[in-house]
């Protein structure tokens, strides 16, 4: 048992002799938001598909409220699977790649995983999903299918669908990543009110400006490990180690920003 | 040798009996198709859900037997081969079996590439809001491995329609069974086998056109 809202412990992961986590701790307070930023292949979407473990760790344990999420990549159990399922139904993901379901409608996008399992009754089920689609402006998209919509909008949905299920956690692996820059803005003003509710959320982006504005947290990582943390403002105008420097170097040259 | 003279009076006579036959032999393509889906989907799953050698082997076996050997052959063995273990089945009973069986292999294949071309991001999507196992699959992945597999799924309807045919070799009476008796017994073969085969041809027809319908039910108002 633990204090902590969310702990990650001494995280392990290889991948074919690449190490992606190595020996990665992390705790988080309820309501913090904590961005993760490194070069590509540094672990970061690693460490943050093993908080729900969608790619479970080869070793170390990861807690949610007190509750064991997993701790080895062994089968698990029907129970064990059951226990897993109602603790990923409360860490709700945002891919990069949206992955709505292009089979269901937009409405239907929201609705299928609360009356799967939530458990809901269809008619409160579609009334929520209406009421979150609402607050990521999709309301006049419910019948949509989700091919017809931008990338933009498919990511919202893809928030709106995470958000039906009450979550007390969000997971986000480079939510604006895959947008046309012109649809990165929607997409974070609805992060910016998930912040200002009160979400606790760990975000992988490249948003350095949004990291630095919204960030409680921020992690550098790279080689499979955190190698710097602390206020995003003073890592990014300061960076101690050489690493961080040089991506940040590398960050401003490609995309202009001073 | 005088000239054979084709009269199509024979053809209108035999009709409602073909057409019997008929009946049958979408009955016999229907229950078999239908049993070779639900198969092949078993199959599918349990592929991926298990992902073990044994069997993937046995797979891999079976379906290089099917594809490696006619359907008559399958079809006579199914029928000779159940009695020898205890098993009595009626030709009718023996045929759906071995269309079953025959079937089943082609449509784990088509339903093979439905699912690869099912983003492993459907996946993960679903499990992250705590969907697994059978919800998983009945809910969120087979849905858009059938919309893909439309097409080649109704092609091997299709093909299940006129393999039906051979049936007639071990007595199942069904359309050319049907016409068979019909032409020993008044010798017009040509006027009876033209009604055969426009009916044929008419079933085949409206099942490649349902493809047409099906696609826009549910691809073309999905796509962009």
């Amino acid at each position: 048992m633990t204090s902590n809202f969310l702990e990650l412990k001494g995280l392990y992961k290889t991948f074919d002799n690449i190490t992606a986590l190595n020996n990665v701790s992390l705790n988080v307070s309820k309501g913090e938001v904590i961005f993760i930023i490194g070069p590509s292949g540094c672990g970061k979407s690693t460490l943050l598909r093993a908080v729900n473990w969608l790619t479970p760790p080869d070793k170390g344990e990861v807690w949610l409220e007190g509750n064991l999420v997993g701790s080895s990549s062994s089968k698990l159990t029907i129970k064990e699977a059951k226990l897993l399922n109602n603790l990923r139904a409360k860490m709700g993901m945002v891919f990069q790649q949206f992955n709505v379901w292009p089979h269901l409608n937009v409405l239907e996008n929201v609705v299928r995983p609360q009356l799967v399992v939530a458990k809901r009754n269809k008619a409160n089920a579609e009334s929520k999903a209406l009421k979150i689609l609402d607050e990521v402006s999709l309301h006049n998209k419910i019948d949509e299918w989700p091919d017809h919509l931008s990338g933009g909008q498919k990511q919202r949905l893809a928030i709106a669908r995470a958000l039906a299920m009450d979550p007390i956690l969000m997971l986000l692996d480079e939510p604006t990543s895959a947008l046309d820059p012109e649809l990165v803005g929607e997409v974070l003003i609805v992060l910016k009110r998930l912040v200002n509710n009160g979400m606790t959320m760990l975000i992988v982006t490249h948003e350095l400006g949004f990291a630095s504005e919204f960030g409680d947290r921020l992690l550098f990582m790279d080689g499979g490990e955190i190698i710097e943390e602390g206020s995003p403002k003073k890592i990014l105008t300061m960076p101690k180690t050489k690493r961080l420097k040089m991506f940040l170097k590398k960050l401003d040259i490609t995309s202009f920003k001073h | 040798m005088n000239k054979v003279k084709f009269d199509i009076s024979y053809t209108f006579d035999a009709i409602p009996r073909l057409l019997e036959g008929a009946f049958v032999t979408l009955q016999v393509a229907i229950l078999g198709f239908t049993l070779s889906v639900l198969l092949a989907t078993t199959i599918t799953v349990a592929r991926t859900s298990l992902n073990s050698k044994i069997f993937n082997s046995i797979l891999a076996f079976y379906i290089s037997f099917i594809r490696g050997t006619p359907i008559l052959v399958q079809i006579f063995l199914v029928y000779y081969v159940l009695p020898v273990f205890g098993l009595n089945l009626g030709p009718f009973t023996a045929g759906i079996i071995a269309i079953t069986l025959n079937s089943a292999a082609f449509v784990t294949e088509i339903l093979r590439g439905g699912l690869a071309s099912v983003p492993i991001g459907q996946f993960e999507a679903a499990k992250s809001l705590g969907i697994s196992g059978y919800a998983l699959w009945r809910k969120i992945i087979l849905p858009q491995t059938f919309i893909t597999s439309i097409p080649p799924l109704v092609n091997e309807f299709t093909m299940v329609l006129k393999a039906t045919a051979l049936l007639s070799m071990i007595t199942v009476v069904e359309l050319m069974r049907v016409s068979q008796q019909i032409y020993s017994a008044n010798y017009h073969p040509v006027e009876v086998l033209s009604g055969t085969f426009v009916i044929y041809f008419l079933m085949c027809f409206v099942v490649s056109r349902s493809s047409v319908f099906l696609e826009n039910r549910f691809i073309v108002k999905r796509a962009r």
